[in-house]
């Protein structure tokens, strides 16, 4: 559905994208994750139409950025990281400028608009101004407002950023109801949000993919499928070793009196602990996360 | 075509936004003031007796006259001077006690001397210790002039036979004296071209606004291209210059302001708001934020209000062809009743459509520059030479 291709953007001499590719299927959901200023709002306002890029091109359902902006424009609901509202306007008719803009029928805009308003759960702060609005309900206008001419492709920009966390939840519960009708682009900060919302994750960094994958593959393929951490009063020299021996055991990190182990499965925890002769404080597992595959991956 | 939905939509919350119809209702009351000092202007004009808006120079010296005649006395500027009439020597006391700060003695014989064609010696006493006495000086100076050069040219008048009967004198009324006239059609057609620079900050607002507020995010992802967003814009602008104008030559018009062929002057101050909000959107574009906005606008408008005037001044000095570039010289020659052929409209049109297609095109050019809207900002040098393709983009 969406093909980048070689994308490459500087900002005077900071260069934002650096022959970027990525491939995102028909309604897939795939979250960009990545530092400040890795690139990931400058891949979004390309895919967008809304910079030119220096090199390299987009391709949107087969079409070229370069020839048929405005076709792609409609094909996309842009959610920007602020929802950037004209502040002066009722919820309402900010809605129905931007469906007018977007070019819906006449006819369907009233209920398309009152059908918005109701999923966003907005109908009874319609008429009141967007200068009135806290940031969650910008947000909620900001989504409808993205999806007023239902696209194909919604890319949102850090769409939970700042939010409370019952706000932050109704957000990623919606997008995830979006999920497969519509072709999604996440753009996060939060790894928890990626690994439960995404079916793909792309980290990146100084404009160029780090690591991209599901968020299952990218996690296993970091420490395997669980970390079992263990706490000793006395760490002793032989041990790493021992632990090594076992054929689950895929890596061992030792920090202070803390072991880190890396399995990938839980069948030889139990021998494991009994490694440490007694000498145990406190023992944990854990998954890995997304977290540790974002750390790992600026680690290499 | 979208930008007749921005148009539509920019006018409609402008409308609705009680700030902006607080100052459109100012600007009407300040028309108003300037119709009250407008005629008190004309009226100071056209009677002595009139209101002066001017500082007066009324007793602004003293001069004491021993004039038996009242010959010499009757030509001093009432205005300057003010005139005491009294005998030599209680003139000289007045002097002496700083009543008055200069005597004038006409020879009590001067009538005789004047009728004998002899000459005659008016003596001038001044204070030397006034400031003010050279202001006297002059003035008694220039009134002796005068005096002499009436008194010669009645002594030629009676000399020449066919001067003998006096001339018939008729006097035409055309309406108005000729400061009057100019005054009511220059003032008057600036007074009407002055809301084309009330709403730049309308412009500004609207331009600027979506940089530094940054939904010009969103309105560059909507599937539009930026000359309708740019044309959209400019044209809620015009609409509302366009109703702020109606209402003006309506209160004109019904204050008593003759207005020749007012539909037509009407559109000729419409069409010149097209160019005018050209070259403010222009530094809308440009600018990064409302500060340098309005310095940009500073030095527009200044230039634009140049190149309104100068033409109508020249047309004023030698009617020359070429001063009809500017609807305001249009405007003038409407008001003052000239015969105008169609064509030479096509004059100030041709040049309102150059100037809004030049304008209108670096404005989209700067708009579609993503640069220019989110920076970093290229300078201006960079800029130009960009657009006059001596520098490529970037390199």
């Amino acid at each position: 559905m969406i093909e980048i291709e070689s994308l490459s953007k500087s900002f005077g001499k900071i260069k934002a994208l650096d022959n970027l590719n990525l491939d995102i299927k028909r309604g897939e959901l795939l979250g960009i994750i990545g530092p400040n200023g890795a690139g990931k709002t400058t891949a979004i306002r390309i895919t967008c139409c809304i910079l030119k890029p220096d090199s390299g091109d987009v391709l949107v359902d087969g079409m070229s950025i370069h020839q048929e902006q405005i076709k792609i424009k409609s094909m996309i609901g842009y959610l920007p990281e602020e929802p950037n509202l004209y502040e002066r306007f009722k919820a309402r008719d900010l809605l129905s400028y931007f469906a007018e803009l977007y070019g819906v029928p006449k006819g369907e805009i009233d209920s398309r608009i009152e059908e918005l308003l109701e999923l966003v759960n907005m109908s009874h702060r319609a008429e009141d101004r967007i200068n009135t609005f806290s940031k969650g309900l910008r947000q909620r206008v900001g989504i409808a407002r993205a999806l007023v001419h239902d696209p194909q492709i919604l890319i949102f920009d850090e769409p939970t950023m700042g939010l409370d966390p019952a706000t932050a939840h109704n957000i990623r519960e919606f997008i995830r109801e979006l999920k497969g009708d519509k072709t999604i682009i996440l753009c996060t900060h939060y790894m928890d949000e990626a690994d439960s919302l995404c079916d793909r994750v792309a980290i990146l960094n100084q404009g160029r993919i780090m690591d991209m994958g599901t968020p299952q593959d990218l996690k296993s393929n970091i420490r395997g499928d669980l970390i079992l951490n263990i706490k000793v009063e006395n760490p002793g020299g032989d041990v790493v070793k021992a632990i090594e021996g076992f054929s689950t055991v895929e890596d061992v990190e030792v920090a202070d009196n803390q072991y880190t182990i890396s399995l990938k499965s839980k069948n030889d925890i139990k021998d494991i602990i009994n490694v440490f002769e007694g000498n145990i404080l406190s023992v944990n597992t854990k998954e890995p996360t997304l977290e540790d595959v974002f750390i790992n991956s600026f680690k290499q | 075509m979208k930008f007749t939905t921005i148009t539509k939509w920019e006018l409609k919350e402008t409308l609705k936004s009680r700030k902006f119809l607080t100052i459109f209702i100012l600007q009407i009351s300040v028309l108003f003031l300037m119709l009250f000092v407008f005629n008190a202007f004309i009226t100071n004009i056209e009677s002595q007796e009139g209101i002066s808006i001017t500082p007066s120079l009324s007793g602004f010296a003293s001069l004491s006259v021993d004039d038996e005649g009242r010959l010499f006395s009757k030509y001093i500027n009432p205005e300057l001077i003010t005139v005491t009439h009294a005998s030599f020597d209680d003139s000289m006391k007045n002097l002496n006690s700083g009543k008055t700060m200069a005597v004038v003695l006409v020879p009590a014989d001067s009538l005789d001397k004047i009728r004998n064609i002899d000459t005659i010696e008016v003596k001038l006493y001044l204070d030397q210790a006034d400031p003010k006495r050279s202001v006297v000086r002059d003035e008694v100076n220039n009134t002796a002039k005068i005096l002499a050069i009436t008194l010669s040219n009645s002594w030629i008048d009676s000399l020449t036979p066919q001067n003998s009967t006096p001339a018939v004198v008729t006097e035409e009324n055309t309406g108005e004296s000729l400061p009057m006239q100019i005054v009511t059609k220059v003032m008057l057609a600036i007074l009407l071209f002055l809301p084309l620079f009330l709403f730049g900050n309308m412009i500004i607002d609207s331009v600027v606004g979506e940089k530094e507020r940054k939904t010009g995010e969103i309105l560059m992802a909507m599937p539009i291209n930026s000359s309708d967003i740019i044309i959209g814009k400019s044209m809620a602008v015009v609409g509302v210059i366009a109703l702020q104008v109606a209402i003006w030559m309506g209160i004109l018009l019904i204050t008593g302001f003759e207005i020749p062929n007012p539909l037509l002057v009407y559109l000729l101050v419409i069409i010149t708001a097209v160019p005018v909000i050209g070259v403010t959107v222009i530094i809308a574009a440009y600018s990064k934020n409302y500060k340098e906005a309005g310095i940009g606008l500073t030095f527009g408008y200044v230039a634009i209000v140049g190149i309104l005037m100068i033409p109508p001044l020249i047309y004023i000095t030698n009617k020359s062809l070429i001063s009809n570039i500017s609807p305001l010289t249009m405007v003038i020659r409407l008001f003052s009743g000239d015969v105008i052929p169609a064509w030479h409209f096509l004059i100030p049109l041709g040049f309102v459509i150059m100037v809004s297609a030049i304008t209108y095109w670096i404005s989209i050019k700067l708009f579609q520059r993503d640069d220019v809207v989110f920076g970093p900002r290229p300078g201006l040098i960079r800029l130009i030479l960009e657009f006059g393709g001596l520098k490529r983009r970037g390199g």
